[in-house]
């Protein structure tokens, strides 16, 4: 079986390869300069005392490769796309099935080969991917955090790959035809993965609020923490968000008018208004990752059993 | 000895019709047997059921008295040609007898070389490059190199040219004469298969309406000439396969139980094609209980 496995999509494998191999020299080689730059930048930031500056300092002119790693999210979607969901799909729709579901290896033989290979491939590629992606965003991490970079660094873009190989396996089987399969997969994984990231990750754990003083100058948060929201206290301890109607403020601390009116930090301060926010602290980045790398592997193994399910018990 | 094939009450419906139904047949071992039957009359289903890709919707089958299923006890005596032969198309012929190698315990590589080599088929080249007649060969090649009890060919000639059907035919009877082996094989094209096939199951309107070993049935029809009569007067006495009248003839295909007594018959012999066409034309499928009323009538 892993013979078979290995002649039909040796191709593939070899593809990835190539891409992975292309995309590690491009990461070390800018990796390696931005590591230098962010050294070098603090080394010499405390005599020019322009430590807090770093942001506007530091990777600059690297807009296309911070793009390229940023792309890296959709990683683990092409797993889904191009490995597993023409995997069965493809069988059943040239009709090849038939040759290989009666040679002497069982049906669930077959399958069983077929997904375990498709599962370690992706696990791998994704794991190499991300292991690079994390080390060439350690400067950066350092600076703004690395809850900025969630769905590319540590383990859920293993599990994001573990959930769309599941899926494309799912749904090949489902609809037994290439393309459907392709779709269905692109479809559901985007919708699965934007659900989960806006509506369900902010409240992996509750999140903390802090009332802190005006001004605005610093955002308020501790350094790494992932910001879900914010706005204004008023003296009354009436919670305002950020669809604060300026009508709600005191009129003497209004400026502008109509086209651009705003508010004076100053005024609000001095007449005992307070700012909150609401954050994930850095800390909690391994157990946000944990949590949302278990959702995404459950979700996996109920698919992988769709998958048998189809194969093994229809109709081929 | 188990027979090679046997059904009982085998059906299989999708969805609200029945593909194939009440389908009770047994083939003995050793017999080349022709499954034959217009478009839709259950013979792809019935394949497919005796492979067990599919699974019944009512009754059973027995293949060398397993029931088909994924079992490597199974699968290692059955070979299974579909219909369009389905190979990777990317890969060569070469390729694919190294996989059948790796996934078969029993596997006859030299053999299944020596039979495309003789062929003249190009082993080396991707699937996609080879021509029709040549493709053709590379799944019997591989179905035969599974050295299997049964062989199991869903329309393995229709796509062929006179030339590649003969060939193919030919490397087929050369297998089945080298060793044991029983072969149902699907066909429109009864005249290919009568040269090789030795028992045929005929299937109309989804049900089985012949199986038998083909001496059998050719000894058991007749065609009746005579003056003309109403079919209705005549079928107390035979079981009318199919009439037809001209102005002064009834011209009858008829299925004997006995000897015909009524000199005023003019009595013939019958082609086994035009056996299977008469049957395949018939509305009602005779049923066994039909054929014990007509002969105790008579």
């Amino acid at each position: 079986m892993n013979f078979l496995v290995w002649r039909l999509h040796r191709h593939q494998v070899y593809w990835a390869a190539a891409v992975l191999a292309a995309l590690t020299i491009l990461l070390i080689v800018t990796g390696t300069t931005m590591a230098n730059d962010y050294h070098a930048f603090f080394n010499n930031c405390q005599a020019t005392q322009s430590c807090s500056d770093a942001g506007s300092h530091l990777f600059r002119g690297d807009g296309s490769i911070i793009d390229l790693v940023n792309a890296t999210v959709a990683v683990p979607l092409l797993f889904g796309l191009f490995w597993a969901a023409p995997l069965v799909a493809k069988e059943y729709e040239e009709g090849t099935h038939n040759l290989a579901w009666t040679q002497g290896v069982t049906r669930r033989h077959w399958l069983s080969t077929n997904v375990i290979w498709v599962f370690v491939a992706a696990a791998v590629w994704a794991g190499a991917l991300t292991v690079l992606v994390s080390w060439w965003h350690a400067p950066e991490n350092a600076l703004s955090g690395r809850f900025n970079a969630f769905d590319i660094q540590g383990i859920v873009p293993v599990a994001y790959a573990v959930f769309a190989v599941a899926l494309g396996l799912a749904v090949g089987s489902i609809f037994r035809r290439v393309l459907p399969a392709i779709a269905a997969t692109l479809g559901v994984f985007i919708a699965v993965r934007v659900v989960t990231g806006v509506y369900i990750r902010p409240h992996f754990m509750a999140a903390i609020t802090k009332i802190l003083p005006i001004p605005f100058s610093n955002s308020g948060a501790p350094p790494g923490a992932w910001t879900l929201s914010g706005g204004l206290v008023g003296p009354n301890g009436h919670f305002y968000g950020n669809g604060i109607n300026l009508d709600q403020v005191p009129a003497t601390c209004r400026v502008g008018a109509f086209g651009g009116q705003g508010v004076t930090p100053n005024c609000l301060a001095s007449r005992g208004w307070h700012q909150w926010i609401t954050f994930q602290p850095a800390g909690r980045f391994w157990a946000f990752q944990g949590i949302e790398a278990t959702i995404f592997v459950l979700l996996a193994i109920v698919l992988v059993a769709v998958a048998y399910r189809m194969v093994l018990r229809r109709d081929a | 000895m188990t027979p090679a094939i046997e059904t009982v009450e085998l059906g299989k419906r999708y969805g609200t019709t029945w593909a194939l139904q009440d389908c009770s047949v047994q083939v003995p071992r050793g017999r080349v047997s022709a499954l034959v039957g217009p478009n839709g009359a259950g013979k792809t289903t019935l394949l497919r059921l005796l492979v067990g890709l599919t699974s019944p919707t009512s009754g059973r089958a027995e293949v060398l008295g397993l029931a088909p299923g994924p079992s490597a006890q199974f699968l290692a005596r059955i070979g299974y040609l579909a219909q369009e032969v389905p190979l990777y198309k990317r890969l060569s012929a070469d390729d694919h007898l190294a996989i059948g190698a790796h996934l078969n315990v029993n596997w006859d590589a030299s053999g299944a070389r020596e039979r495309l080599a003789a062929l003249r088929v190009p082993t080396e080249r991707p699937i996609a490059t080879l021509s029709g007649g040549q493709r053709a060969q590379v799944p019997l090649g591989l179905a035969l190199a599974k050295q299997p009890q049964v062989l199991l060919l869903d329309e393995p000639v229709a796509a062929l040219d006179p030339l590649a059907r003969r060939e193919f035919l030919a490397s087929l009877s050369e297998a089945v004469a080298e060793g044991d082996l029983s072969v149902i094989l699907s066909s429109h094209l009864l005249h290919d298969l009568e040269q090789i096939c030795d028992h045929v199951i005929l299937l109309a309107s989804s049900r089985t309406q012949i199986c038998d070993d083909i001496d059998n049935v050719l000894a058991s029809h007749r065609m009746l000439l005579g003056p003309r009569r109403t079919v209705s007067d005549t079928e107390r006495m035979f079981n009318v396969i199919k009439a037809t009248h001209t102005a002064n003839q009834t011209r009858l295909l008829v299925h004997l139980d006995g000897p015909i007594l009524d000199p005023s018959w003019e009595v013939s012999e019958v082609s086994l094609e035009e056996i299977v066409l008469a049957y395949m034309g018939m509305d009602e499928p005779v049923s066994a209980g039909q054929l014990l009323s007509l002969r105790a009538a008579s």
